[in-house]
């Protein structure tokens, strides 16, 4: 049984003409043995209807203007600025400022507005001692080092200028805020989960 | 004709200048430029005085945090002392959820935001450093958290939005 396989037809064909007409003699390519299913040599192929592949300038060229293109990306998404991340707690979101609706206070009685004003008084008052009493404190405590560092210069130099020189372990400082009540003794706070569900902003 | 159409008055004449009416009118505010995010130069401190320090208050509570912030940015004007920037970090928002007694399921207790200002000061000396740490202490309210710490660009593009496509096209060419 003869093989066909389609880019060995032409030499078969050829080989049946030649044998036809004998007045041409050709060289015909046989096979080397029954594996063999082509006429052509291996690795080689019938040129196919198309071009041929151009393997090594159009892969370069192509890989140039890949590059010239990210370059070109690149410099146009540097070019804009970075922004800042729009805060939301200077947003007031839109439901508030829609309606119109006012609030209708009561009115003041006298003896009721006599009384808020004397409390205001009284308030600012309060908060003024208070204001002069940290400002007394910080005066104080000031002319004291200030004093202290004077009587140690005259004592011993070097040990002012160690005095003077800047706390590296200050940095960085951390405190909470007092809280309302000490922690309660033998609490058990309930199993559960923290999620952040922060809005990523992207530019 | 030509000489008719002419205007022109000679700098040494009195009629120099009769023309003009620009002067008279109000100045015009040059067009505001969108001005560009940049990061200001970060100073290093010498051996007596502290460079750029940030204040940081975080806490849940909005307008606790914000007049601790403002007080703290007085202060710091009273004391004249030199402050950068007083700005607002983004706000975090998180949701706390909670193992019922009988289940398996998570329920929902509430949705906390964290809020947080920021006060840049320079020029710290280390002298009044102490007394300034022990006068904010004092004046500290209850749930605000205080962070001191020295101010690095990392802080600064924090505040920043992230650009995925940026850094993906950095990768790739890189």
């Amino acid at each position: 049984a003869e093989s066909m396989t389609p880019g060995s037809v032409s030499p078969h064909a050829l080989c049946y003409f030649s044998s036809c007409s004998s007045w041409l003699p050709q060289r015909v390519p046989l096979r080397g043995s029954h594996w063999q299913s082509s006429l052509l040599e291996l690795r080689t192929s019938l040129p196919v209807r198309a071009q041929p592949k151009k393997k090594k300038k159009v892969d370069v060229k192509k890989e140039q203007a890949q590059k010239e293109r990210m370059k070109k990306k690149l410099k146009k998404l540097e070019k804009a600025a970075p922004e800042l991340i729009p805060i939301e707690d200077f947003i007031t979101p839109l439901k508030y400022s829609d309606s119109n609706r006012v609030r209708s206070l009561p009115a003041l009685s006298p003896e009721e507005s006599e009384r808020r004003v004397l409390l205001l008084k009284k308030w600012c008052l309060f908060k003024q001692k208070q204001d002069e009493a940290e400002k007394k404190a910080i005066k104080a405590l000031v002319e004291c080092q200030q004093e202290a560092l004077k009587e140690l210069r005259l004592e011993s130099e070097e040990l002012y200028q160690a005095a003077i020189q800047r706390d590296e372990g200050l940095f960085p400082f951390e405190r909470d805020g007092p809280s309302y009540s000490p922690p309660l003794p033998g609490y058990d706070p309930p199993e559960g989960k923290c999620l952040d569900i922060t809005k990523v902003y992207t530019q | 004709d030509a000489l008719l159409g002419c205007h022109r008055s000679y700098r040494s004449r009195p009629t120099h200048g009769i023309g003009k009416f620009k002067y008279l009118l109000p100045k015009e505010v040059p067009k505001k430029r969108k001005e560009k995010v940049q990061m200001k130069e970060i100073s290093a401190g010498t051996e007596y005085q502290y460079g750029d320090i940030n204040i940081q208050m975080t806490s849940y509570d909005l307008c606790l945090v914000e007049h601790f912030a403002q007080y703290v940015h007085r202060l710091c004007n009273r004391l004249s002392i030199q402050v950068n920037e007083s700005y607002a970090m983004p706000t975090k928002t998180n949701e706390v959820l909670f193992l019922e007694e009988r289940g398996s399921k998570m329920q929902l207790d509430a949705v906390l935001t964290t809020h947080q200002r920021v006060v840049q000061i320079r020029g710290l000396s280390s002298t009044f450093a102490p007394i300034l740490l022990e006068t904010i202490q004092s004046n500290q309210p209850e749930g605000v958290h205080l962070l001191m710490k020295q101010h690095t660009e990392a802080d600064f593009k924090s505040r920043l939005k992230s650009r995925p496509e940026l850094e993906e096209l950095l990768a790739e060419m890189s």
